[in-house]
């Protein structure tokens, strides 16, 4: 299973729609850091609002993706987190306290904006 | 039910009650209703003979019924006040017609009791059911009440919430708070959440704990959370007991924190006193030609 | 009236499977959404640890009654290395993985209560239980 990445202008858009296991979690990782480096994009929006289980093992992949892109000059904001996945990660004790975030796609698209200035 | 002995109590009500009103205002002393004033106490006994009457009559007038069973749970009187005045007014009324009665044979007996009965069992089947009813209501209207106090959610203006929280605590309420501030953000499509603590008594590190997590999950999902209320005494037992804060948007105050939360969402409160100047100036202007 | 299901983990697919199992039952005994993320959650990471440090292994789950409570029961036994220093693994970021190290005792925060007995050389065995509120 391969999570689809779209690109519009300078930002990759990402909607995570299935239930993530391992392997489509490090595949992913793999499929946008390429994507990254062949278009150039400076944002990334991961939108999770269909995701309802995140464990120490996606947060630790997602966590991984934020710094990694950041190396390569894309900044990433994860978006839609359930209520309930914040809950369990606050739980497990994961803060993602470098991960930017917002509500939804659309101001997790003007958060970028804002950010990257253009 | 024996038509005669129907007649007879209904053409005789009077002195029925009578004797009703004599034993329930003597079983008032000394118990639950001791403190009622005998005002309310009479008027409330007279509407229940009233409702046992209709009842009589118009056989399954639930209405009354209910009304009354409502009425008894409002003034907070427990169920005992309704079984005790039906176990009395069936006393009477059995007392009252054998009383009737040239003879008394078995037959008759037998014929009185089961009359009576007959009226009075459905009626504190009714009674008890409607009691117990909205009394069930009562609690599970409450129930929520108390739940949506202990963590209320407040619509701000488009973009802001406010969570004021008051009283203590523990770690019930804190998974409560979580979950009504969480849904509640997302709900109104919140960009700053202001959660104001002027009416937590005691801020301990088990309370700081669970604001701090409260404010990590609004960060989660992609919201701001902005802590408000520290008073002076908070911020030094804050800083005393070595809690890190420093992570998260604090204020003294709400005001302080709605100033914040407008620059956040890019917006500002426009003075309208400078426009109504303008006018004043304009109307001024106009008098002078 | 009080079945034990469980899933054997040996493949990496068997803890997507396990946590949907997990989910699937505590939904059934009336556990709201956010519980029963709770549940999935903490299934996943003993799914996950059995398949990484034990290789073989299963996940149980049961329902439990007490006379003012119910609740479900989970159990995760293998019979892989064991583990030396409990009190070790059970601390945050402890990892020896390179993972978050926050299964085991994000697991314990997760549920009501928790449970853990290990052997070196013969296996671990973690019983986890959360109540409905
Ligand atoms: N079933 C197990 N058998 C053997 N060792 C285990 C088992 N579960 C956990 N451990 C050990 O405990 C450590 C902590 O586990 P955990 O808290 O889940 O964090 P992580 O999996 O991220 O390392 C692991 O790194 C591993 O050494
Ligand atoms: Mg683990």
């Amino acid at each position: 299973m391969r999570i689809p990445i779209l690109k519009l202008h300078n930002y990759l858009l990402i909607s995570i729609q299935t239930e993530i296991d391992d392997q489509t979690a490090i595949k992913f990782q793999e499929d946008l850091l390429a994507k990254i480096h062949k278009t150039g994009a400076i944002g990334v929006v991961i939108d999770l609002t269909s995701v309802d289980i995140i464990d120490s093992f996606i947060a630790k992949v997602l966590g991984d993706v934020v710094s990694m892109s950041d190396l390569m000059g894309a900044r990433v904001v994860l978006t839609g987190i359930q209520p309930a996945v914040a809950m369990t990660l606050i739980d497990l004790g994961i803060h993602l306290q470098n991960v930017p975030t917002a509500l939804d796609l659309e101001q997790g698209l003007v958060k970028l904006h804002q950010e990257l200035g253009g | 039910m024996d038509e005669n002995l129907k007649e007879l109590i209904i053409n005789n009500s009077d002195s029925i009650v009578d004797n009703w009103m004599d034993e329930v205002g003597r079983i008032k002393a000394g118990n639950y209703t001791a403190s009622i004033s005998d005002e309310l106490y009479e008027n409330t006994n007279r509407e229940f003979v009233n409702v046992i009457f209709t009842s009589i009559q118009n056989q399954g007038s639930s209405k009354v019924v209910e009304e009354f069973s409502e009425k008894i749970i409002n003034l907070g009187w427990p169920l005992s006040y309704i079984t005790d005045g039906l176990q009395i007014f069936r006393r009477v009324t059995i007392d009252f017609l054998l009383a009737q009665a040239d003879q008394v044979d078995s037959n008759h007996f037998s014929i009185v009791l089961t009359s009576v009965d007959e009226w009075i069992e459905p009626l504190i089947r009714q009674l008890v059911n409607e009691y117990s009813g909205s009394w069930e209501n009562i609690l599970s209207l409450q129930r929520v009440a108390l739940q949506e106090l202990s963590a209320p959610l407040i619509p701000v203006m488009e973009r802001i919430t406010v969570m004021p929280l008051i009283g203590t605590i523990d770690t019930d309420r804190a998974k409560l708070i979580m979950e009504n501030l969480l849904e509640g953000t997302i709900k109104h499509n919140s960009e700053v959440v202001l959660i104001d603590i002027t009416g937590v008594p005691v801020v301990d590190t088990m309370v700081a704990h669970h604001i701090i997590q409260a404010a990590e999950a609004v960060r989660l999902i992609g919201s701001t959370c902005i802590l408000v209320g520290i008073r002076p005494e908070i911020a030094q037992t804050i800083v005393n007991i070595g809690i890190d804060l420093s992570k998260f948007l604090t204020r003294s105050t709400l005001k302080k924190g709605f100033t914040k939360a407008l620059e956040i969402t890019e917006r500002e409160v426009v003075d309208l006193h400078a426009k109504n100047q303008g006018i004043e100036d304009i109307m001024h202007s106009l008098k002078g030609e | 009236m009080n079945p034990r299901s469980c899933v054997n983990i040996h493949k990496e697919w068997d803890i997507v499977g396990a946590r949907q199992l997990g989910r699937e039952m505590a939904k059934e005994i009336g556990f709201g959404t956010v519980d029963q993320a709770r549940i999935a959650t903490a299934v996943s990471e003993l799914a996950r640890n059995i398949y990484l440090y034990a290789k073989n292994g299963q996940v149980c789950f049961e329902y439990i009654y007490t006379n003012s409570q119910k609740g479900i029961l989970m159990t995760a036994v293998d019979t892989g290395p064991g583990i030396k220093d409990i009190s070790s693994v059970m601390q945050d970021g402890y990892t020896t993985s390179g993972g978050l190290g926050a299964g085991l005792p994000g697991v314990k925060r997760l549920m009501d209560d928790f449970d853990i007995e290990s052997a070196v050389g013969e296996g671990t065995k973690i019983k986890a239980i959360k109540w409905i509120r």
